[in-house]
């Protein structure tokens, strides 16, 4: 089986010549979780934005479970592929829950009976249920990212693709998030700033520096080497200083 | 100050949105059968002679009975009547200016015919404003719009009405925030400067944008492809026909005859 | 400037509201036949910024008073006509639901004066003619205050003229006119200022989001007939209020000074024709002939406006004292009773 993200010598550049990616590979198996890691303006989230075919790689190719994205098979990567975006406003812009959850499988052409199953069965994974009739902008942030959540959870697809997920979160939704993330079978890749999210839920972690892959490898070893951390304007997480005292 | 009025008026739209969310015998009825009412009551109202007064005044029963049973503060009905009132009554003012004919002899008091239109010009105002606005403080945007697309309004219009709304909120909270520091800097102005104020617009305008920007990626990410599929759906139930027809039977009654007028000559009967 | 409810009547209101969904209709079919999705989400957020952008002021120098945005020019040079047209539509809607501005019988009105007369008249045959896709100090500024003003008193004139034909107000058309086009003259060069300034600040940031610079010879005819329109609509504001104030004026003075004190106030002529089809439609003329026998309908026909201050019907004693004085009475007990009810009845709202 193929893996179900691929990139390959991606590179990319904005129309106001901002080079964003630089020659980026990397590899996403079934069901892992992969954090990207990364100072601000790496290109964390212009990487993300290839995975489902918002952005296209001016150079290089970027395939979601063994096809190559492009806008012929564009629906293929929209499906296998579930992109949480940053800001949850940006996401919920129906003007209620459900209606927002009910969005994605309403598209992809499924029966009313099917649109409300999916529906009911995704804002009960997040446990947001009982807000199913509210407008999105009365919901707090953490509810806000949960629905979010949900409307790609709704679409079924292969592998979850989130942009820094826990931020602006409370401590307790934070919490609740990093359960959430743990529970999904789906591949995941998150970006992100919060190391310990990355330590509590990911297995793997690729470090990102001006557009290019600069280090990757299981969480505990990569993310212990304070050396290489601070020099990619990361540190080390207290989480793993107390696990692993020297 | 200017800014706080803005932002008053801004809340505004955020308490009838917390209206429109009660659950009442009247926000029960479907989004359609209100707007027709509405309508209805609009062009009834209208529909009168320039000067009509007493044949008027049963149709207040309408907002009223919508008001009680809506659960909508009548405070904040009139505080928005009065912030829409000066226009008409300006306007209306000048009836009185222009038209002295003599209408109306009540004992030794001559009524002229421009106070007469001019109060039957504010009256209309208030009728026809409160409705409006009970329409909206009794189903809320969201389901009037879907409820106009189901009468025919092209959704195309409807869905980027919605998106207006949803979005109004949080672009003011943006606008707010931008000119709140402004504000604090320079205390007492009614506005800011020139330079100042196009470069706030900009930047509001530039993150605009780029918010519809991403709006549009996160839509195109789960399958949007041009055309918006239509909501779930909330089926008619009996109350909604029951509702637009016993309206419009009173609208009627009250437009052919005056009832008003009526209980004056039964009062005065009695009395004599 | 909007056009309240209680100005417009029926059929003027009607009438626009025909004319405003026709106008939608038309946007909405060229907007879906352009394809372009993204207008969509872009509509909706510019429609919020245009409210937000109403919310802030600035102090015009020297004068002390406030001016803010009034948007339709701009909209239709971020999004084009038809867009825009839509996006002012859904402002104007939501003023109406929300703050009660105009109000919904007018928004038909309000929706071709503040809507068509920028977006679809000025920004194509003024702005797009001059600016050529150059959003540059001079270029830019030019058009937009000449775009703007020329749509400001397109539609303030188209005011005066719904509030002329719907004859609920008594004034005259031409002081109205002279009282509404120098306002918004003032409003149209400050509304011109705040466009041109955001445009020029916008292609400074983001050149790719507007129409790019048209390559090629220009049109030459369209500069004319912009040209044309602007002084044809300029003088003709002018002329039409100093012509029609005078006579106007001059009636209502000598009929004040030779005492005669029922002159009705100059019925315009199309007022009167209109008026005669809604009484044709009105759901019981005779009943509000018998209500309102001195309203302007009575001398409805064409000839009538020529001697004004003849033929009056016996006024008020045509109408037995009795009846009126029981409107008054049965009038003022309806709304007693009413608002009683409505006190009694009234609840406070329950938080959801
Ligand atoms: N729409 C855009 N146009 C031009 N440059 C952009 C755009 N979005 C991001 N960039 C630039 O691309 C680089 C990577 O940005 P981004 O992917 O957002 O980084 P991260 O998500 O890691 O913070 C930054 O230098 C940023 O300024
Ligand atoms: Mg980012």
């Amino acid at each position: 089986m193929p893996p179900v993200i691929e990139v390959m010598d991606a590179s990319y550049v904005y129309p106001d010549g901002t080079q964003a990616l630089r020659a980026v590979s990397l590899c996403v198996e079934t069901g892992e979780a992969v954090a990207l890691v990364g100072a601000n303006g790496a290109g964390k989230s212009t990487l993300l934005l290839h995975m489902n075919g918002t952005l296209f790689a001016t150079q290089g190719e970027v395939r979601v479970a063994g096809v190559a994205v492009s806008r012929p098979t564009l629906n293929h990567a929209r499906r296998t592929v579930g992109m949480v975006f940053q800001d949850p406003d940006d996401q919920l812009f129906m003007p209620t829950v459900e209606e927002d959850v009910a969005f994605g499988p309403r598209h992809a052409g499924l029966v009313p009976d099917e649109v409300e199953r999916r529906t009911h069965e995704a804002l009960a994974r997040v446990g947001m249920v009982h807000l199913r009739a509210r407008p999105p902008y009365r919901l707090s942030a953490g509810e806000k990212r949960a629905v979010a959540i949900a409307t790609v959870l709704a679409m079924a697809p292969d592998v979850l693709v989130m942009d820094e997920p826990s931020s602006n979160l409370d401590p307790r939704g934070r919490r609740r998030l990093i359960e959430q993330l743990r529970s999904f079978e789906h591949a995941r890749v998150i970006a992100t700033h919060d190391l310990e999210l990355v330590v509590e839920v990911c297995s793997r972690v690729i470090v990102l520096d001006g557009g290019r892959v600069v280090a990757q490898g299981p969480v505990r070893e990569l993310l212990n080497d304070e050396a290489r951390m601070l020099a990619h304007g990361l540190e080390r997480p207290h989480i793993l200083r107390h696990l692993h005292p020297h | 100050m200017a800014f706080r009025m803005a932002v008053e008026r801004w809340l505004d739209v955020a308490r009838m949105d917390g209206l429109a969310r009660q659950d009442t015998p009247v926000h029960r009825i479907d989004a359609r059968a209100q707007a027709v009412t509405t309508l209805l009551f609009i062009g009834v109202v209208m529909s009168f002679a320039r000067d009509e007064l007493s044949a008027l005044t049963p149709f207040f029963i309408y907002p009223v009975a919508v008001m009680s049973a809506g659960r909508i503060p009548a405070a904040s009905l009139l505080r928005k009547l009065a912030v829409a009132m000066p226009f008409a009554v300006a306007v209306g003012l000048l009836n009185p200016v222009f038209d002295t004919r003599p209408a109306l002899a009540v004992g030794a008091l001559n009524v002229s015919s421009g106070w007469l239109s001019f109060l039957s010009i504010v009256m209309r105002c208030l009728l026809t404003v409160s409705a409006a606005l009970l329409l909206v403080a009794c189903t809320g945007m969201p389901r009037l719009c879907e409820g106009l697309v189901r009468l025919g309004v092209p959704r195309v219009f409807a869905v980027q009405l919605l998106f207006l709304y949803r979005y109004l909120f949080l672009l003011a909270d943006e606008g707010r925030r931008m000119t709140h520091g402004i504000a604090l800097r320079s205390p007492g102005a009614r506005g800011v400067r020139f330079r100042v104020y196009v470069s706030l617009v900009g930047h509001l305008l530039l993150r605009a944008m780029a918010r519809a920007e991403r709006i549009y990626h996160a839509m195109q990410a789960r399958g949007f492809d041009g055309n918006m599929r239509p909501q779930f759906a909330s089926p008619m139930r009996l109350a909604d026909p029951l509702f637009v027809g016993g309206w419009a039977l009173f609208f009627a009654v009250a437009r052919v005859w005056n009832l008003a007028e009526a209980l004056g000559v039964l009062l005065m009967k009695g009395v004599g | 400037m909007h056009m309240a409810d209680a100005l417009v009547s029926p059929v003027v209101g009607g009438t626009m509201w025909l004319a405003a969904c026709g106008l939608i209709g038309h946007s909405v079919r060229r907007i879906e036949a352009s394809a372009k999705d993204h207008l969509v989400p872009l509509m909706g957020v510019l429609g919020a910024f245009v409210f937000t952008a109403q919310m802030i002021n600035f102090t015009i120098p020297g004068t002390g008073s406030s001016g803010h945005l009034g948007g339709g020019l701009l909209l239709a040079a971020l999004l084009g006509p038809h867009a825009a047209l839509l996006v002012i539509a859904s402002v104007l809607t939501v003023q109406a639901l929300f703050f009660a501005d105009g109000g919904l019988l007018a928004l038909g009105c309000n929706i071709v004066n503040l809507g068509f007369f920028p977006a679809c008249v000025a920004y194509p045959w003024v702005y797009r003619v001059i600016a050529r896709g150059r959003y540059g100090p001079m270029r830019g500024s030019v058009a937009a205050l000449a775009a703007s003003v020329l749509g400001l008193q397109l539609g303030a004139l188209s005011v005066v003229v719904q509030t002329q034909a719907s004859g609920i107000a008594e004034l005259p058309f031409g002081p109205f006119a002279a009282l509404m086009l120098p306002i918004h003259l003032a409003i149209g060069v400050v509304e011109g200022c705040v466009t041109a300034a955001v445009v020029a600040f916008v292609a400074r940031a983001r050149p790719e989001v507007l129409p790019a610079a048209d390559a090629g010879p220009a049109r030459s005819l369209r500069p004319v007939v912009a040209a044309l329109l602007i002084a044809a609509v300029l003088t003709g504001g002018l002329l039409s209020g100093w012509a029609s104030s005078h006579p106007d004026g001059l009636e209502w003075a000598i009929a004040r000074v030779s005492g005669a004190e029922e002159a009705p106030a100059a019925p315009g002529t199309w007022h009167a024709r209109l008026s005669a089809a809604q009484e044709r439609t009105a759901v019981m003329p005779d009943y509000a002939f018998r209500q309102a026998p001195r309203d302007a309908r009575t001398d409805g026909s064409d000839g009538a406006s020529a001697e004004p201050a003849t033929a009056k019907p016996a006024d008020s004693s045509a109408l037995p004292l009795g009846t009126s004085v029981a409107g008054v009475v049965g009038g003022a007990v309806t709304l007693l009773v009413i608002s009683c009810l409505g006190f009694v009845f009234g609840k406070r709202p329950r938080a959801v």
